[in-house]
């Protein structure tokens, strides 16, 4: 009886051992990985509301979270535009993406921040080509009417993937949406508005 | 308690995201014991008794030690000197699946050597069978496809982790009637044995690629 | 008959390579290999765990109860994968996202185990980093190869610059789970094939 317990206090300390060792590496690295994940979601809002200088994130009384961008640091003019997240069920992931509208109700911008598409078909919504900078399924969107965003084959100007439809469509569909709660918020005009 | 979606759980898990066919988990055992149809069905056997506990208990060891929003531990530390452990995952399921193993290995000898008999020579192998720690942290990461995007209840986990345990017999006793087939064709020197196994897994993948299709 | 140190290391490149001769590790040799980017990324996760957990289990191997050794190799290995994953997560964003859960499954890659029991367990701290390094090497080379082959043929690239004009219809499957067991099946055969010409050769020049 004493051998087994000997074994398991060998057994413990070496558990003890590993486990202060990897708090040692988390309390190294933790900052880091905030550092990096903060910076994607920076760098992500930066791009798609390229006017703002100062990004703020609100969340209204229901939960739902956006973010407002300032044409300065001063937060009491008018937002030049908002950015919102958009979810939107694909063929074997649900996507993410960040949408950036100016009040007028044009895209200026969407980035895809998460999506687990099928590698060669609905993953190319990521794809950027060689030579270039950014991605060519995402540039699409910049400066459509963005209560009208659809893909081609439901008649809209958004060319989808070839063999991916059902992904574009989540993208296209799942902003369009949001767009629309932007606007029953008041926060953005549609196309009639902007005829008066 | 939604069924509906246990019941898609069940379906992608078997189906849809067999473990063997598209995410590799598995494999060696999928080689190494599907030679004929019995030892396959005790593996198979093996690996879904051991998935679904260890599902259960891997699920509940990071719900109420690793994860400082559900921890236990709160109530020896207070919120701000909470330790958040979401680190030790790995180590600590990794030794969960090992421990339980031993444990089922000494339970069934000691109270059902039938059973023992049965299963017993495959359960070492288990430890190191990367589909359970793959279950495991699957439950953890939470499944986009099915609009399961955050960490599962403790019951789709163990739904999970049954369901991926069927899916691995399924492609055992699929590959073992198989094999066994091809046993008596004739084909290549240098293709025999594993290559032409995996060779037959990526058709049987292709074949399951149709499931993919399936609106749930 | 005892190694040489330089044999020790290139042992693993092909004699006993993990992947074509040893066959294990299977599951990141064809779950993360849809580029060669990835691959070459898993290839050195798992070599730095191999080379570190060799190191530490050779230093310990001493002291270690005979009994329990399996569960305290286990543990070693997993310290080492989660620094990896904290690492990865921290400096190597991208590609901590594109191998997923497959950087945690190192831990049961079978070749770690099997080096820490087979090798590292029994020999001296120096030839067992250097059985770490070769067999990490060997593993990295046939990631390599394997997401080459599935890039250059399923996306028409390699490392993101395209190889053919725009009018190359990639063969989609091969960077689908399928194709990742084409591709083995066939290399795994290409092996056997030479091994088998080679064995016929030493028969023929016997008999001659």
């Amino acid at each position: 009886m004493s051998y087994t317990i000997k074994l398991a206090v060998t057994l413990g300390i070496v558990c003890i051992i590993a486990a202060f060792a990897l708090g040692g590496v988390y309390e190294i690295t933790k900052g880091r990985i905030a550092f990096e994940r903060e910076r994607v979601m920076k760098e992500a809002l930066q791009n798609v509301l390229p006017r703002a200088k100062n990004i703020i994130q609100t969340t209204t009384p229901e939960g739902k979270v956006y973010f407002r961008g300032f044409a300065a640091e001063d937060t009491s003019a008018a937002p030049v535009g908002y950015a919102i997240l958009a979810y939107g069920k694909g063929y074997s992931s649900t996507i993410q993406a960040l949408v950036g509208v100016e009040k007028s109700g044009e895209i200026t911008g969407i980035q895809i921040l998460f999506q687990q598409e099928t590698p060669g078909l609905g993953a190319k919504a990521e794809e950027v080509l060689y030579g270039e900078t950014d991605s060519w399924f995402q540039r699409q969107f910049k400066g459509a009417s963005g209560l009208e965003v659809a893909v081609d084959k439901d008649g809209g100007k958004i060319q989808s993937i070839t063999g991916a439809t059902i992904t574009s469509r989540a993208v296209a569909n799942s902003i369009k949406s949001e767009m629309e709660w932007l606007k029953k918020e008041g926060l953005i005009l549609s196309e009639s508005d902007r005829l008066y | 308690m939604d069924i509906k979606i246990l019941l898609i759980i069940a379906i992608y898990s078997i189906l849809i995201q067999n473990f063997v066919l598209t995410r590799f988990l598995g494999l060696c055992p999928f080689l190494g014991v599907s030679q004929k149809i019995s030892s396959a069905v005790g593996m198979g056997m093996a690996v879904i008794f051991v998935m679904s506990l260890a599902s259960a208990i891997t699920w509940a060891v990071y719900t109420y030690f690793l994860d400082p929003s559900t921890s236990i531990l709160g109530f020896f530390f207070s919120e701000e000197t909470l330790p958040n452990l979401t680190f030790l995952r790995t180590i600590a399921f990794i030794l969960v699946i090992a421990s339980l193993v031993q444990f089922i290995e000494m339970v069934l000898q000691k109270k059902v050597p039938t059973l023992y008999r049965a299963l017993g020579i495959y359960l070492p192998l288990i430890t190191t069978n990367c589909a359970i720690l793959g279950a495991a942290v699957l439950n953890i990461d939470g499944f986009s496809a099915i609009g399961l995007d955050g960490k599962l209840t403790c019951i789709q986990s163990v739904v999970q982790g049954f369901s991926a345990g069927v899916g691995f017999l399924l492609m055992l006793i699929l590959m073992s009637g198989i094999r066994e087939k091809l046993e008596l064709e004739s084909i290549p020197e240098s293709l025999k044995g594993v290559p032409i196994a995996f060779i037959m897994a990526g058709l049987m993948a292709i074949a399951f690629m149709g499931f993919s299709g399936l609106s749930i | 008959m005892k190694r040489s140190l330089v044999q020790e290391f290139t042992k693993g490149f092909i004699d006993e390579n993990p992947i074509a001769r040893l066959v294990l590790g299977l599951c990141p040799a064809l779950a993360v290999t849809t580029s060669l980017i990835n691959g070459i990324g898993m290839g050195i996760a798992a070599t730095f765990v191999l080379v570190c957990s060799n190191t530490i289990v050779s230093m310990i191997k001493g002291v270690v109860p005979k009994k329990i050794r399996i569960p305290i190799f286990i543990v070693v290995i997993a310290t080492f994968v989660t620094i990896v994953e904290m690492v990865m997560a921290g400096f190597a964003p991208v590609l901590y996202k594109a191998l997923g859960i497959y950087v945690p499954l190192i831990v049961v890659n079978c070749i770690i185990l099997g080096r820490a029991e087979a090798f590292a367990s029994k020999n001296s701290v120096g030839r067992s980093i250097l059985d770490g390094l070769g067999m990490g090497v060997g593993f990295t080379m046939i990631l390599a190869v394997i997401g080459s082959i599935r890039e250059i043929l399923g996306d028409g690239k390699i490392l993101g610059f395209p190889l053919f004009g725009p009018d190359f219809e990639p063969v989609l499957i091969m960077i689908l789970p399928p194709g990742a067991f084409f591709v083995i099946g066939i290399l795994l055969g290409i092996f056997k094939w030479s091994d088998l010409r080679q064995e016929k050769k030493k028969l023929q020049s016997i008999v001659h």
